[in-house]
């Protein structure tokens, strides 16, 4: 229940404060560094001081700046919710949404009443914490973002049913915001042109698990070869400020690949090495790495490899024969799956 | 103090050389470490991608056999087995789906996971359980003037929610314990990004990029030498030094070293007893730390 209190005579309600004055008065003098920008300046930093309390995001700081210290000053936040997803930046190094991070409990965090603010990375600048998130949205376009329902219910004469166990499955990988901040914090979509990204992961296999959607084969062809050219580093499960976990919508994407027909190299080469995993695990407990190593790459690129083995020093090593796991049955058990 | 000990495949296998330093070094610290009985592998972060269900309960096993041993923490030096362990503990809780199909796959089997037992890493467990003190009381020989980069990799750090331990993108547990040693530790800006090695089995010339981008950011920020905390990581950065070198045309190698390699030298073991690899003994040769 709201607190009543008389004030000037009548009666308002307040919100509920917590018992400690210290925290419910607590206030800091932080210094907000920016990493400026304009294409005719070039790059620069800049700082400014301001109060804040509890309560103040920073993108109440941005605004306060902005508004009281520095008009020039350029950035974008809209539902100050996390939801729209337009204030991504970095801020003291890691990207985050301004609007879902505090100001003194990053002080708090830090240990240090300084907070650094950057663009994100990887996109081109346009201007002070604006970047150009063009490359983003036309990741995110290329896996057709949208559900392809069958023409029975356009016609009005079916109904999309789903049942619980499924929709538990997509809801989480469905609550993508379009920030950007895993894209922007990926070293495989730099690496590699062919890498769709992690956000665009997420969304594609929404759609590519919903039982509901009806263009199946073209969404496998866009989305699986990408999935194996992720490096599984989880920095975008990392940052992600809805906890979708992208990298796990990727990991779920590889057990596609038995279904494709035409497969890649990355893709053939991708499936031997974790079936040869999977095979030298049930066989004996442990990962036997020459056996996998034989099996993803072929005698005649494990022969080449053995020279950098032996450069390093580290060719005694091959020959160690791991014992097997002594209860070989539970092994077995656990990985029967749906065997049982 | 006695911690339940999983070495994991890797540092059972080519890089055996961390499970060398690593024992060595526990023994001089007085950390006893107790290899856990009968334990298999985590999955190599691999399985769950084919199986998610069977890398759950393969983790589970494993810290299921920590609490038949009595005991609460199991410490490993591979930060993929790391992060292994703690998503599959993790999954196990948060998914009732999940944990619904792993209870009926682990049903008959000799696995019962209490929820008591974690994973953690040994850098976790020397900076916080051991302490930075203790470890600077067995150091016979100062590394001063060895410039050591620090490289945190990505399972040691990431999930944040999930590690915990520090935070993943202002680490500072292995420049901690260089200091340690009297050696200087060197950040640079791809400390805390991937090794590639994740790659390696799909995309391996996207791997090696990955590799020389770290490499070379710790090269060209006047490390020496650099640790890592990963058995995985061992592999695609030191093993390949060469591979990187031809592939991206460069003059120079960077040796990779497992952190109580170093540990173990400021310790004054030699590098015998810690397993070192040859590119780490030539410039360590070099640098006038060992004959």
């Amino acid at each position: 229940m709201p607190e009543v209190k008389q004030v000037e005579g009548k009666n308002v309600e307040v919100n509920s404060q917590p018992k400690s004055s210290a925290i419910r008065n607590e206030e800091k003098e932080i210094v907000v560094k920016i990493k400026r920008f304009s294409p005719d300046k070039g790059e620069w930093w800049q700082e400014y001081k301001l109060k804040v309390d509890r309560f103040t995001q920073m993108t109440e700081v941005l605004r306060r700046i902005k508004t009281e210290q520095d008009p020039s000053l350029s950035y974008r936040a809209a539902c100050h919710m996390a939801v729209c997803g337009s204030c991504g930046m970095k801020i003291n190094g890691a990207p985050r949404l301004a609007c879902k991070t505090l100001a003194i409990e990053l002080t708090k965090e830090y240990n240090s009443n300084e907070i650094t603010l950057e663009p994100m990375d990887l996109y081109p600048r346009v201007k002070d914490l604006v970047v150009d998130l063009d490359d983003f949205y036309e990741r995110m376009y290329k896996v057709k973002p949208r559900l392809y329902p069958s023409e029975e219910i356009l016609e009005g004469k079916a109904e999309h049913r789903l049942v619980p166990e499924d929709q538990r499955e997509l809801w989480k990988f469905a609550q993508c915001i379009w920030c950007g901040l895993c894209v922007s914090s990926c070293p495989s979509v730099r690496n590699d042109a062919e890498f769709l990204g992690p956000a665009a992961h997420a969304k594609g296999y929404r759609f590519l698990a919903d039982p509901r959607d009806t263009i199946t084969e073209e969404r496998m062809k866009i989305l699986v070869d990408s999935s194996w050219r992720c490096t599984y580093c989880y920095q975008c499960f990392n940052v992600c400020p809805r906890d979708i976990e992208p990298v796990t919508t990727i990991k779920k994407t590889r057990a596609w690949s038995s279904k494709m027909k035409d497969k890649t190299k990355v893709i053939e080469t991708g499936e031997k090495h974790i079936n040869a995993i999977a095979d030298t695990i049930r066989k004996s407990g442990k990962l036997l790495e020459a056996e996998v190593y034989l099996r993803t790459y072929g005698l005649v690129q494990a022969m080449s490899d053995m020279l950098y083995m032996l450069k390093s020093g580290r060719m005694k090593y091959t020959l160690i024969k791991e014992v097997p796991v002594k209860d070989l049955n539970d092994i077995e058990k656990v990985m029967k799956g749906d065997e049982q | 103090m006695k911690v339940a000990y999983y070495p994991g495949c890797a540092t059972h296998g080519l890089s055996k050389d961390v499970d060398i330093a690593t024992k060595k070094v526990a023994e001089v610290l007085g950390l006893e470490l107790v290899e856990v009985e009968d334990w298999n592998c985590c999955g190599g972060g691999f399985l769950d991608e084919k199986d998610e269900d069977a890398h759950v309960a393969l983790n589970l096993r494993n810290l299921s056999n920590v609490e038949k041993m009595g005991l609460d923490k199991m410490v490993t030096p591979c930060s993929v087995c790391l992060g292994s362990h703690r998503l599959a503990t993790y999954k196990y809780n948060e998914n009732k789906d999940l944990r619904k199909r792993v209870d009926k796959r682990i049903s008959g089997t000799s696995i019962k996971y209490e929820n008591k037992a974690t994973a953690e890493h040994l850098v976790w467990v020397l900076v916080r359980d051991v302490g930075l003190e203790n470890i600077k009381k067995h150091v016979k020989r100062s590394l001063n003037g060895l410039k050591v980069g620090a490289y945190y990799g990505c399972q040691m750090l990431r999930p944040e929610q999930i590690m915990g331990f520090e935070l993943s993108f202002k680490p500072h547990s292995l420049q901690d314990l260089i200091s340690v040693t009297g050696a200087t530790p060197v950040m640079f800006p791809m400390a805390t990004a991937c090794c590639g090695f994740p790659l390696m089995g799909s995309n391996p010339k996207g791997g090696l990029k990955l590799a020389f981008n770290v490499l070379n950011s710790a090269k060209s920020s006047g490390a020496d030498i650099m640790i890592h905390p990963c058995s995985l990581c061992h592999l695609q950065l030191d093993t390949l030094q060469d591979k990187v070198k031809n592939e991206f045309n460069v003059g120079w190698t960077l040796p990779a070293i497992y952190i109580t390699q170093l540990l173990g030298l400021s310790f004054g073991l030699s590098p015998e007893d810690l397993g070192l690899g040859n590119y780490a003994k030539g410039v360590l040769k070099q640098k006038g730390v060992i004959q």
